[in-house]
C-alpha cells in the first residue's frame, strides 16, 4: 500500500499514490455499483452514522470507488483530503457553498469559464451571495476589492478562454493577509503543471472531465483541501463546530457532512473508476499536450492569415514569465488565436478535418470551438470582453496526435479562410 | 488497563499509561490519518497524539467525518 505517497516523485504518485490493493489481488479499486451498504447489526450502522466507525452507508454520501479516487487525488495534490463530485461545476458549487453564506461576498477573477461566471453572477446572486469581479493580472485590484463581507477569493490558474495566468503565490499572500481562503480552479493547469498547495492555494478544484480523465468518457469534479487555512475566525462562525471536532479537516468535514450530503451531487462509481484510469497517464499526456500546443502556437503565429495567438508558452506572451516560473517551463494544452473576423473563424472550423468542433477541452483529440457563438453566446459584449472572448477568436484544446498531423490540419484549413 | 471506547468498556493488556498513538495501534483504529480522537471529553490535536497519555479509567471516542449522517 502506497498510502503515504509523499516519498514518491510526482509521475510515480499518479500511478501508486494513495492506492490500496483491491479484492482478489486486483490492482484496481473495483467499480462498486451499489447504492447502499448493509450491516449485520443495528449497532454497527448506528456507529457509522454517529461517525464512531468507518463504513459506507449510501453512495450519495460515500462509496469505495469514489473514496479510492479521493485518496489518490489528495496524495497527488499534496492535500489532506478530497471529495469528488458529479461534475466540475458541482465541485465549484459544493466547495463555494461550504464557504459562503447569505450576505457574504466572493471576490472572483473576471477571467472565468462561462459556467462559473453564470454560477457567480446569476445563480448565487439570487441567493444573496454577491460576487465582485476583478482583473486577475492586477494585484492592486485584488486587494482593493476585498471588503468586510469578502469570504472567498476565486481564480482560475489559467483563464479559460482568456489564457491569462495569475501569480497564484502573490494571490495567496494577499488572501492570507486578510484571512480569506483562496480557491483555485486548476482544471487547465492540472496537477502536472503545478501543485497549487505549494503556491499557497487553500482549496483546489478540478473538472476531472478534462485532462484528468483525459479521454472524454466521464464527467466529474474534485475538491481538494490543502488543510492550511485556519477557519477559526469571526468571518467563519459556521465552521466553528467543524473545527472543534475535526480541526484542520474542518473544510472537508463541512463539505462532506453538510453541503455535499445535502446537495447530493455525487459522482457515479463508473465515472470515478474511468477518471482514475486516466489519472495514471496524466503526466505522459500532459507532456505531449504541452509540446504539441507549443508547436501549433508557433505555426499559427507565423501564418499570414492569423492575426494573433494567445499561448503563455510563446515568449512574447505577457504571461510567459509568470507561467514559466509557476509551471516549471510547461504551459498547458490550451490556446486561442484570432482570424480576420467571425466568418473567417467559421470557415476555418468547417474546413478542419482532424480537429473536432465541440464544447470540451482536455481530450486526447484536438478540439476547437468558436466561444463567442457557443459557450459564451449568452453574454453581453461587455462580459465577453471581460472574459477575453471576441468574434474572431478560436479556442483550441490541442490533442496528443502526431504534431505534424495537427499542424497539417490547420495549414490546410487556413488555405480556404 | 480498563478504558471506555466509544461508550463501551474495553481492555488493553498494558497496565501503565500509553500514548494515544500506541492506543490507536493497539485498538487497530481504521483510517488513522482522518480520525478525530476525544479523550475524556476533549478533542485532541493530531500533533499531540504521541505526547498524550492514556491511563486506566479514561474514556475515548473516535469520530470520522467520512460517512454516515450528520
Amino acid at each position: 500500500m502506497a498510502e503515504a505517497g509523499q516519498e514518491l516523485r510526482f509521475d510515480t504518485k499518479l500511478i501508486h499514490g494513495g492506492t490500496a490493493p483491491g479484492p482478489f489481488g486486483a490492482t484496481k479499486t473495483p467499480v462498486v455499483q451499489s447504492s447502499a451498504f448493509a450491516y449485520q447489526t443495528a449497532e454497527e450502522l448506528e456507529d457509522i452514522f454517529k461517525g464512531r466507525a468507518v463504513g459506507q452507508v449510501y453512495t450519495r454520501i460515500g462509496n469505495p470507488t469514489l473514496e479510492g479516487l479521493e485518496k489518490r487525488l489528495a496524495v497527488i495534490e499534496d492535500g489532506i483530503a478530497a471529495v469528488i463530485t458529479s461534475s466540475g461545476m458541482s465541485a465549484i458549487t459544493t466547495a463555494v457553498m461550504a464557504v459562503v453564506r447569505n450576505g457574504d461576498e466572493i471576490l472572483s477573477s473576471s477571467s472565468l469559464f462561462g459556467g462559473t461566471y453564470s454560477l457567480f453572477h446569476d445563480t448565487l446572486d439570487n441567493y444573496g451571495i454577491k460576487t465582485c469581479f476583478f482583473d486577475p493580472t492586477d494585484l492592486a485590484a485584488l486587494e482593493a476589492g476585498i471588503s468586510e463581507s469578502t469570504r472567498l477569493i476565486f481564480v482560475e490558474t489559467i483563464g479559460n478562454p482568456k489564457m491569462d495566468v495569475p501569480d497564484i503565490a502573490a494571490f495567496s499572500a494577499i488572501a492570507k493577509k486578510h484571512g480569506i481562503p483562496l480557491m483555485v480552479d486548476a482544471t487547465v493547469s492540472t496537477p502536472y503543471l503545478a501543485r497549487m498547495r505549494d503556491l499557497g492555494a487553500d482549496i483546489i478544484i478540478h473538472s476531472t472531465s478534462k485532462y484528468i480523465n483525459g479521454t472524454a468518457n466521464s464527467i466529474g469534479g474534485a475538491i481538494i483541501d490543502a488543510g492550511n487555512f485556519d477557519w477559526r475566525s469571526d468571518k467563519f462562525p459556521h465552521f466553528e463546530q467543524f473545527h472543534r471536532k475535526y480541526r484542520n479537516f474542518a473544510f472537508t468535514a463541512r463539505v462532506r457532512k453538510l453541503i455535499h450530503k445535502d446537495f447530493g451531487a455525487c459522482a457515479a462509481p463508473l465515472n470515478a473508476f474511468l477518471s482514475g484510469e486516466g489519472l495514471e497517464t496524466l503526466a505522459l499526456r500532459m507532456e505531449r499536450h504541452c509540446s504539441n500546443a507549443l508547436v501549433l502556437a508557433r505555426f499559427l503565429k507565423e501564418h499570414p492569415k492569423v492575426a494573433w495567438v494567445n499561448y503563455p508558452g510563446l515568449s512574447d506572451s505577457p504571461f510567459h514569465e509568470v507561467a514559466g516560473r509557476q509551471f516549471g517551463g510547461r504551459f498547458g494544452g490550451l490556446l486561442t488565436f484570432g482570424l480576420a473576423d467571425k466568418p473567417a473563424a467559421f470557415r476555418l472550423i468547417n474546413a478542419l478535418r482532424l480537429a473536432k468542433n465541440l464544447a470540451n477541452i482536455g481530450d486526447t483529440k484536438t478540439l476547437v470551438i468558436h466561444p463567442a457563438s457557443t459557450i459564451c453566446a449568452d453574454y453581453t459584449l461587455e462580459v465577453k470582453a471581460l472574459m477575453g472572448v471576441s468574434e474572431e477568436l478560436v479556442r483550441v484544446s490541442v490533442g496528443i496526435e502526431d504534431p505534424a498531423d495537427i499542424v497539417e490540419d490547420f495549414r490546410a484549413a487556413l488555405e480556404g479562410v | 488497563m480498563n478504558l471506555t471506547v466509544n461508550g463501551k468498556p474495553a481492555t488493553i493488556a498494558e497496565e501503565t499509561p500509553v500514548s494515544l498513538n500506541y492506543l490507536l495501534e493497539a485498538l487497530k483504529v481504521e483510517q488513522r490519518e482522518y480520525v478525530t480522537v476525544e479523550l475524556n471529553g476533549d478533542i485532541m490535536d493530531r500533533g499531540d497524539f504521541e505526547g498524550t497519555t492514556v491511563k486506566d479509567g479514561d474514556s475515548i471516542e473516535f469520530l470520522y467525518f467520512m460517512g454516515g449522517g450528520r
